[in-house]
């Protein structure tokens, strides 16, 4: 069901350089032709990328990886989460997706809840931890718990589904699963 | 025959329009330049390579190297020596005077030698080998947090990125830290980069000129980058790499200045009085920029 890619393994293959910094467009759009391959060939419904080993990520390498990854080719019913992510690549990674209304699950701890990069307004990221923190809901469901009308839990629901940080199945809305 | 290309005795970002002035580069006719060089005192990174940027314009344009004369002062021209900048300048001009043989440094005070960034994988190599100096430069010299290397090392990749996304030639980086007591007190760390391309005119031309009518030219094309983060490019993600820099910038304190054509914008900080545009300068080609990282405490 999940599947790991190293970021620091494909930039090795992408430059065919011993690099660790991913920096520059064209370094990034070459990792992400990599890594969308990888997604490609592999069936399992969630992609954990692993930056865990990559040293310095730019804001270019932010936008052609992380930004267009999640804009790009992901086939339906396929979710990206990020993993091994510090500071630093949580601050472009971050400053790249708000720019263009994204956001990206990040697990710091395969047991744990995810936690977020991007923009989320407040009634997605209280939708979100609602989902997180129940292992899944419907829209009622949210309503009740959030004091909501049903549209704007249905909408908040929605919106999640649609930037792949919920799994929607049958009327019920569920974490993406990471481990 | 030659004409005089007069270099300030202290070549900066700010007396670099003294430098720019005599060059006259938008007048290719004029007879080849020599670059006057023997009364400089001390030249900023900004204006080292700033002028090995006038060299490769008039190299390119036309197809003979322009003169050089070091500058008198032993160290002063050792020093120039140390950065690199002769190793470059000799494929760019026709030197006259002695240069002395000096391993290049890239320690102390100068943390990256002058580099010629050709293409994405120059970059590479720049932030790679940048990281652990400037993180023992930050923190030792300039009092400043761990977390300040990282977006530093960023701003410099996307510093450097700018010549290969967009120049359309190759350009140099250099990093060096120094006291900057005339204007601030304090130390500081400078990124300068400058390149003899399109410069952001011509690049942002085609999107934004008729956005911008009347008002067109280098001071809007910068603003149009600088300010509102416009890029040649329609790709949303783009444009990215100079607000990055920015908001580094305002986090540090530090300063932004991008010089195009005859247009100069600044991000000015509070401890500077420099003008946010300055849109009526002689010509100078392509595009020239320098960050500008001060220490958090003032220099003993």
């Amino acid at each position: 069901m999940v599947h790991t890619i190293r970021v620091d393994q494909v930039l090795r293959e992408a430059v065919a350089t011993p690099y660790r910094d991913l920096v520059t467009r064209t370094t990034g759009a070459a990792v992400r032709t990599g890594i969308e391959r990888a997604i490609l060939a592999d069936h399992g419904s969630t992609t954990l990328l692993d930056f865990s080993a990559v040293g310095l990520v730019d804001f270019s390498c932010a936008d052609e990886v992380v930004a267009k990854l999640l804009l790009g080719v992901l086939p339906a019913g396929r979710y990206l989460v990020l993993l091994g992510i510090n500071e630093d690549h949580s601050e472009a990674i971050d400053h790249v997706l708000r720019h263009q209304d994204l956001a990206v699950l990040v697990t710091d701890d395969e047991a744990g809840p995810c936690r977020t990069l991007g923009l989320l307004s407040d009634d997605l990221l209280q939708a979100l931890e609602q989902v997180q923190r129940r292992g899944g809901l419907d829209v009622s469901a949210l309503a009740a718990a959030a004091e909501w009308t049903l549209e704007r839990a249905a909408q908040a629901l929605e919106r999640l589904t649609l930037l792949r940080l919920v799994m929607a199945e049958a009327l019920t809305y569920s974490p993406v699963p990471i481990a | 025959m030659t004409r005089i290309v007069e270099i300030p005795n202290s070549l900066d970002d700010r007396t670099f329009d003294i430098f720019a002035a005599s060059l006259k580069a938008d007048q290719p006719d004029l007879p080849r330049p020599l670059f006057d060089a023997r009364g400089v005192q001390w030249a900023s990174p900004f204006g080292l390579v700033g002028l090995l940027t006038a060299g490769q314009a008039w190299q390119e344009a036309r197809r003979e190297r322009p003169l050089f004369t070091v500058p008198a002062q032993d160290d002063v021209v050792r020093y120039w020596a140390r950065t690199g900048f002769f190793r470059e300048a000799g494929e760019l001009f026709e030197i006259h005077g002695k240069v002395p043989k000096v391993k290049i440094e890239e320690q102390s005070d100068v943390l990256l030698g002058i580099t010629a960034i050709r293409a994405s994988s120059d970059v590479h190599q720049v932030v790679g080998m940048i990281q652990e100096r400037a993180s023992r430069m930050l923190a030792d010299k300039l009092g400043l947090e761990a977390k300040a290397t990282m977006g530093f090392a960023m701003s410099l990749s996307e510093s450097c990125q700018n010549i290969v996304e967009h120049a359309g030639t190759s350009g140099w980086v250099s990093v060096h830290a120094y006291n900057y007591r005339r204007r601030l007190g304090r130390r500081v760390v400078v990124i300068a980069v400058s390149d003899g391309g399109i410069g952001f005119r011509r690049s942002l031309e085609g999107e934004q000129s008729r956005r911008y009518g009347e008002r067109w030219g280098d001071g809007a094309a910068l603003e149009a980058a600088v300010i509102h983060n416009v890029s040649r490019f329609r790709d949303p993600g783009r444009g990215q790499g100079l607000a990055g820099i920015k908001r580094y910038l305002a986090r540090w304190e530090g300063k932004l200045s991008i010089r195009s054509g005859t247009a100069r914008i600044a991000i000015v900080p509070a401890w500077d009085e420099d003008v946010p545009l300055d849109d009526h300068l002689a010509y100078f080609p392509g595009s020239q920029l320098q960050v500008t990282i001060p220490s958090a405490q003032p220099a003993e």
